[in-house]
């Protein structure tokens, strides 16, 4: 599945300063449709060049980094149950950084 | 402060409060004599307490000293804000936990000071306080096996009775008896009441008022007229954040003091400074045996502030007293002392020292307007409440509770808190109709000021 | 698809009811649409100003600018506001250069688009010129250990002598929700009932050389960072090479924490901070001038002056800690902020900004 990624407010220091990233994620085999949660999982391991606990806590983001699909704030579409589509564009954002 | 630690050689210990009931002190532990440089911070002479996983300063000193330091917090505590009179008849909130525990345990031991002091004096003039236990049993509220309550009562009774006369009462209530007696329906409708907030946080917070309903009823209709919580610093600490983060900033500086007089019965907080590490080592060392049949982990922003102060606490372990000490800081109210009192059996010193804490007279306290539900006191009323006088019983009920009851106790819709009203324990309906009745008045003072101004 | 459809079809602006719904507010749990959030975002802030009258007609203004997200929103949507409501106010930016390469200098480069895309005129003061040191050198000098104390107490004047050398009337930072919520807590961790007291207050500094306010108290952050991701704001994120672990601050993740599980917690901890019942008479120190420099100080000399003798002295323990300064007035109030623990949050960035 072919996905824009977008580190902002910082996050993208954890992947060597690129902020776009245009990635191939293949879905779990198991199931047929990719969530935010599958995304996640793979963005820590594939994306992810350090720090990953400024990303991630527990099996979600980090409280403070916002998540949008597709410029949509991810509160109101699921969340990690959010699912995914072909050339969604998922955008993190730290609220973390520096005032 | 004198120690009593029989190799001190201060040779103080015969006048210090020793508690007949507990166990003769373990011996101390091997490991620690191994090494002479390494004594108790306080006498110097015996070998400091090494606990398994403690590490505090507490740990620095040997069992004898620690005891004699904890209990010295206590009987400071009782005395500085005249908790107990001899003419006094004490409750003590016993949940088998270890802060209750210890706080059962240092009141027998007043009490039993008190005792000999009696049967040694000539004419018999101190009357002896007494004392009695209450344990509320919440099993309507927990999903907990009645086997298990009905052992750990039994326990509970052993314990009680167990401590050295005079005999103290112990009271077993269940905590449906909030409702009144003649309704057979009371865990029904608790089961209701709690059903009917979504909010966990929330739920938690509503049994915990209701707890303290239940010991309230105990307490006035065995005629005590004080209760004793085992509160303690961390206990406290938390409490701080946690109204902090519920917008309950202006109530929190009545719930963190030592007395608390809004209630019937006045309560008390004489473990107000001691830690829970503290306590339980305590009980560890003594072998005050510890049960909490009800005890479930905090949940929602309870369970969030707990492991936050538990993080902080590892990275310093003073940081629950500084906690403490800025609340501390915080302006309490009129309600905040015991009441004065003419009881002329009442000894002049401690009548004296209730004048020197008693700063102005009860008129202050009935202008404060108190959340029916969690009974903080209420900053100023607002113009919303006032014209929800003359609206439905139920929003009345709703403008007469705090924000923070509002927002996570009451249900949000009309239609629910109806029936949500109807759940509620008479005293709450009764505090609400209460305060609707002060502000009634408050706001007709209003107007009358305002009229003069305008002439 | 059909999921699709299902989404769209639901998540519809609560306000307009027309367009796809974009964010949650946290403030309300409302969903709404970007059109909707621009104007509810910009009216709550013109709310604050004009019920807290925190301008008058005709004063300059000065923004704290740092390049990050919070100041560089508060320039765009107070020029917008300023344009929109006839504030009448001359507004500008002001920069502070701590001298620290490869993060100041690049997040002035976005202060100094912002004086041309918002045409706010920029005044930047630099550590070096104030004070002879940039924090290069003085890093380079003491170490890691305690340089977030000189840079915040040096900062704090910086931005006042800014403030003067533009003479204007007041200078807005900008502090939002979240912050405050942190520096509440922070407060009683730390046992600082004076702060304490102050700290919530929309408008400090009123017996100072310059006021300083807070549009943004009441503002969530996410709201902040959402309005300038969708406004596509030039904002500069990097975290300060001098102090990586500031955002690590314990407080600041249980806040965030809290926000999760309650969006509310943040303005309830600010209520909270602003019902506190702290006895007026708790003493402030006392406000004198500093003998060497003419900058309001309760010493003989003020915290910046000692840091600095200090450092060109030789002795850059100077003032840091529980030291009294140079005088020998045994005053309480001199407690020094120990600028490298963990739990004092972030020292740099918007906090003590």
């Amino acid at each position: 599945m072919q996905l824009t990624l977008e580190f902002g407010g910082g996050l993208e220091l954890l992947c060597d300063s690129v902020k776009i990233h245009d990635v191939n994620v293949i879905p779990n085999l198991e199931a047929d449709k990719l969530t935010m949660k599958d995304l996640l999982v793979w963005v820590r391991t594939n994306v992810i060049k350090e720090r990953p606990e400024m990303f991630m806590k527990d099996d979600s983001v980090r409280p403070g980094v916002l998540v949008l699909v597709n410029d949509c704030d991810w509160e109101l579409s699921g969340q990690l149950d959010t699912p995914l589509e072909e050339k969604d564009v998922v955008v993190f954002i730290s609220t973390l950084h520096g005032g | 402060m004198s120690c009593n630690s029989s190799g001190c050689q201060s040779n103080c210990h015969k006048s210090d409060d020793q508690l007949s009931d507990s166990p003769p002190p373990p011996p101390p532990p091997l490991a620690a004599a191994n090494n002479s440089n390494n004594l108790c911070l306080k006498c110097k002479t015996n070998s400091p307490i090494t606990p398994g996983s403690l590490s505090g300063d507490e740990a620095r000193f040997c069992a004898d000293c620690f005891r004699s330091n904890i209990y010295g917090k206590f009987r400071l505590a009782v005395t500085s804000h005249a908790m107990i009179s001899p003419s006094d008849n004490v409750l003590v909130a016993f949940s088998g936990g270890p802060s209750s525990r210890v706080a059962l345990q240092f009141v027998h031991g007043l009490q039993d000071r008190a005792q000999k002091n009696f049967e040694a004096s000539k004419d018999k003039s101190l009357a002896v306080f007494g004392v009695g236990v209450a344990f509320i049993d919440e099993s309507a509220a927990y999903p907990v096996s009645s086997d298990k309550v009905d052992g750990a009562i039994q326990d509970i009774r052993s314990v009680v009775s167990n401590l050295a006369p005079p005999t103290k009462q112990l009271h077993v209530f269940p905590i449906e008896n909030i409702y009144a007696t003649d309704s057979s329906d009371g865990k029904d409708r608790l089961t209701k009441l709690l059903d009917a907030v979504n909010d966990a946080t929330g739920k938690e917070d509503l049994l915990l008022h209701l707890r303290m309903l239940a010991l309230q009823k105990v307490a006035s209709q065995n005629g005590y007229n004080r209760l004793v919580l085992g509160s303690c610093a961390s206990r406290i600490a938390c409490h701080v954040l946690a109204a902090t983060v519920k917008g309950q900033g202006y109530s929190l500086s009545a719930d963190i003091q030592y007395v608390d007089a809004r209630w019937e019965i006045p309560v008390v907080l004489p473990l107000h400074d001691c830690t829970s590490q503290e306590l339980n080592l305590l009980c560890h060392l003594d072998g005050l045996k510890t049960l909490q049949p009800f005890d479930s982990p905090p949940s929602g922003i309870n369970g969030l502030i707990s492991s936050f102060v538990n993080i902080l606490q590892e990275e310093n372990p003073s940081r629950e007293c500084t906690i403490l000490r800025t609340a501390g800081k915080l302006t309490p109210f009129e309600f905040n002392r015991i009441p004065e009192t003419d009881d002329c059996n009442v000894p002049l010193a401690i009548r004296r020292r209730q004048k020197r804490y008693n700063l102005k007279t009860k008129e202050s306290i009935s202008s404060e307007l108190f959340c029916p539900i969690c009974n903080g006191p209420l900053k100023n009323c607002n113009s919303l409440k006032l014209s929800s006088l003359n609206s439905c019983q139920s929003s009345r009920f709703n403008a007469a509770c705090c924000s923070s009851c509002q927002f996570q106790i009451l249900p949000k819709d009309p239609s629910s808190m109806e029936n949500f009203c109807s759940l509620l324990p008479q005293q709450v309906v009764d505090r609400a109709k209460l305060g609707n009745c002060r502000l009634r008045e408050q706001i007709q003072d209003c107007l009358l000021s305002d009229s003069e101004d305008e002439n | 698809m059909e999921g699709n459809h299902e989404k769209a079809r639901v998540r519809l602006c609560y306000l307009c009811n027309q367009r796809r719904a974009a964010l949650k507010r946290p403030k309300t749990l409302e969903q709404i649409c970007r059109e909707c959030f621009y104007e509810v975002f910009e009216e709550e802030i013109h709310q604050v100003i004009v019920k807290n009258q925190l301008f008058k007609p005709g004063e300059r203004i000065a923004i704290g600018a740092s390049g990050g997200k919070d100041s560089t929103v508060l320039a765009y949507v107070l020029s917008e506001l300023n344009r929109r409501h006839n504030y009448g106010l001359d507004l500008f930016l002001l920069s502070v250069d701590e001298g620290i390469t490869g993060y100041r200098d690049d997040s002035l480069e976005t202060v100094k688009r912002n004086e041309l895309q918002y045409g706010l005129p920029l005044k930047i003061v630099s550590y070096k010129d104030l004070y002879g040191w940039t924090m290069d050198e003085i890093v380079k000098t003491i170490g890691l250990k305690n340089n977030c104390t000189f840079c915040g107490v040096f900062r704090r004047q910086a931005l006042d002598r800014g403030a003067a050398l533009l003479k204007v009337d007041k200078l807005v930072t900008g502090h939002n929700a979240d912050d405050i919520a942190e520096t509440v807590l922070l407060n009683i961790l730390r046992g600082d009932i004076a702060r304490l007291s102050r700290c919530t207050s929309i408008t400090t500094g009123e017996d100072g050389p310059i006021p300083r306010c807070k549009p943004f108290k009441y503002t969530y952050e996410k709201e902040i960072v959402m309005y300038a991701y969708f406004k596509r704001l030039d904002y500069f994120s990097t975290e300060c090479i001098y102090s990586p672990n500031a955002y690590r601050g314990f407080a600041r993740e249980f806040i965030k924490d809290l926000e999760r599980m309650r969006p509310r917690a943040i303005l309830d901890i600010i209520k909270s901070g602003e019902d506190f019942r702290i006895s007026t008479s708790t003493k402030m120190p006392e406000q004198g001038i500093c003998e060497r420099c003419g900058y309001i100080s309760s010493q003989k000399w003020c915290k910046a002056c000692v840091l600095l003798e200090g450092l060109n002295k030789g002795l850059p323990k100077l003032g840091i800690g529980r030291s009294r300064g140079l005088d020998n007035n045994h005053r309480k109030d001199v407690k020094q902020i120990n600028g490298t623990k963990n739990i004092e949050g972030k020292q740099c960035g918007s906090l003590d900004f």
